[in-house]
């Protein structure tokens, strides 16, 4: 027992150290993986109003710049409204749509701090499950993808970006409609990468990459970016393809939030497929 | 002024300054800036390791709430704090640390802070990135953002200092 008691008092300071470290170090896989609360994020209220004033400050810097943005998507959107169209029948009947049924839904939200240099990087927007955002939606901006909604506060959220380590968004490859996962490598946060595209198929330089909407968090045929390069993987017969991202997320502010209406029924009926055989489907 | 009191105040700046401009500003070349180590470097000499490292955690934790690292500051900087008495006593002089004296810049003359401060922030860059990313054959990225980072972290440091701290009087 003395033993003991020595013991502790000898290393009582390394002790201490070993507590803190790996009390810290679990906090840090764990989070990375699922997080359980949003108290320790930039989700919580706290926090998030300490950035949204800071951003209050910073977001004029683009001002300019994303005026320009949505302009061209007012432009694009006014294209369609009614008045913009040249009417061919004469007889003016309103017809209730039976044959289209709105399956996504979007939710505007603004960026208030984002980093793009980390392994890791999150964005926390100023919209939270008041305004009906979950966890697992899909986030994407005017120019192309942008994340995974990460964790959700009643006011804030915290996206997971296309710029972490496995976030896995399934993409295809535009003419020849090839399936692969998005991944990113963490040195430029102007490229990423596209795995599991076997190399016997040539694949144009600068093709469209856009995403598959197999999964139900975005809906197909959103951009993501283009081919740049593709280079043999050693030892395997697959390619790696370079992907140069459509959007910059240096300078992201604007961004939506898809509320795909229809998920529940797809995560129901995926459900029922017994769990050995959902391994080897694509999502 | 009191210590407790002029300390909690540089609690408080570093905290901020690290969360609200640091971490928002990006250089590009994986150069991550991080001005918050100096706050535990400045604690004044004769600061107990229980008292350095609770202090270490606390602040590591709150900047990790700011930047969604969920305690990757904490560690690292619990190992800074951990390796400061080591390296204070490896280049320190041999009566030990006059304890009205400051571990800055100013107080200690250029040669010992470049070394001792220099050391420690490699440490906890080091640490940093390589529990950020974690990966051996990246090796290479991990060893490229620490060099970057701690030149500019250090280059920081030293403007910082002259606006936030003044020469002790006693010299």
């Amino acid at each position: 027992m003395r033993n003991l008691i020595a013991f502790f008092r000898r290393f009582r300071v390394f002790l201490f150290f070993a507590v803190l470290q790996i009390f810290s170090l679990s906090l840090y896989i764990r989070y990375l993986s699922f997080p359980k609360n949003q108290y320790l994020t930039t989700a919580s209220v706290v926090v998030g109003k300490f950035l949204e004033v800071e951003n209050d400050v910073t977001k004029h810097f683009n001002l300019s710049k994303n005026n320009i943005a949505l302009q061209k998507e007012n432009v694009e959107l006014r294209k369609k409204l009614p008045q913009s169209l040249y009417k061919i029948g004469r007889t003016l009947v309103k017809i209730e749509d039976t044959l289209y049924k709105q399956q996504y839904e979007y939710i505007p939200a603004s960026v208030i701090n984002s980093s793009v240099s980390r392994r890791n990087n999150y964005f926390t927007i100023n919209a939270g499950y008041k305004q009906g955002i979950k966890r697992d939606m899909g986030v994407f901006s005017d120019k192309g993808v942008v994340g995974i909604i990460h964790n959700v506060s009643e006011h804030y959220s915290v996206v997971k970006t296309v710029l972490t380590k496995d976030i896995n968004i399934d993409v295809m490859i535009e003419p020849i409609g090839l399936f692969g996962f998005l991944k990113w490598d963490g040195k430029n946060a102007k490229k990423g990468s596209i795995t599991g595209i076997s190399n016997d198929i040539r694949i144009k330089k600068w093709s469209k990459v856009i995403t598959k909407g197999g999964s139900g968090i975005f809906p197909k045929g959103m951009p993501v970016g283009k081919v740049c390069d593709t280079e043999p993987i050693e030892g395997e017969p697959l390619w790696d393809v370079v992907v140069l991202f459509s959007e910059d997320y240096r300078s992201l502010q604007q961004v939506y939030v898809i509320k795909n209406l229809l998920i529940d029924e797809q995560k129901a009926l995926e459900g029922q497929i017994p769990p050995d055989e959902e391994d080897e489907d694509l999502q | 002024m009191n210590v407790v009191v002029k300390n909690s105040i540089r609690f408080f700046i570093f905290v901020m300054i690290q969360s609200l401009v640091f971490n928002q500003i990006e250089l590009g070349f994986g150069i991550h800036m991080m001005v918050h180590p100096l706050f535990i470097m400045l604690l004044p000499f004769e600061t107990g390791i229980f008292t350095l490292m609770t202090l270490a955690f606390v602040m590591g934790l709150i900047i990790d709430i700011f930047s969604n690292t969920y305690g990757l500051h904490a560690s690292s900087l619990l190992l800074m704090a951990y390796m400061r008495p080591v390296i204070f006593k490896f280049y320190g002089p041999r009566e030990g640390y006059d304890p009205l004296k400051e571990p800055s810049l100013f107080d200690m003359g250029s040669r010992w802070f470049l070394f001792v401060f220099g050391y420690l922030l490699l440490i906890h860059h080091f640490w940093y990135f390589l529990v950020e990313i974690f990966r051996f054959d990246q090796f290479l990225l991990i060893i490229q953002k620490t060099v970057f980072s701690v030149i500019i972290s250090f280059l920081l440091c030293i403007v910082l200092q002259t606006f936030l701290i003044k020469k002790s009087k006693s010299k």
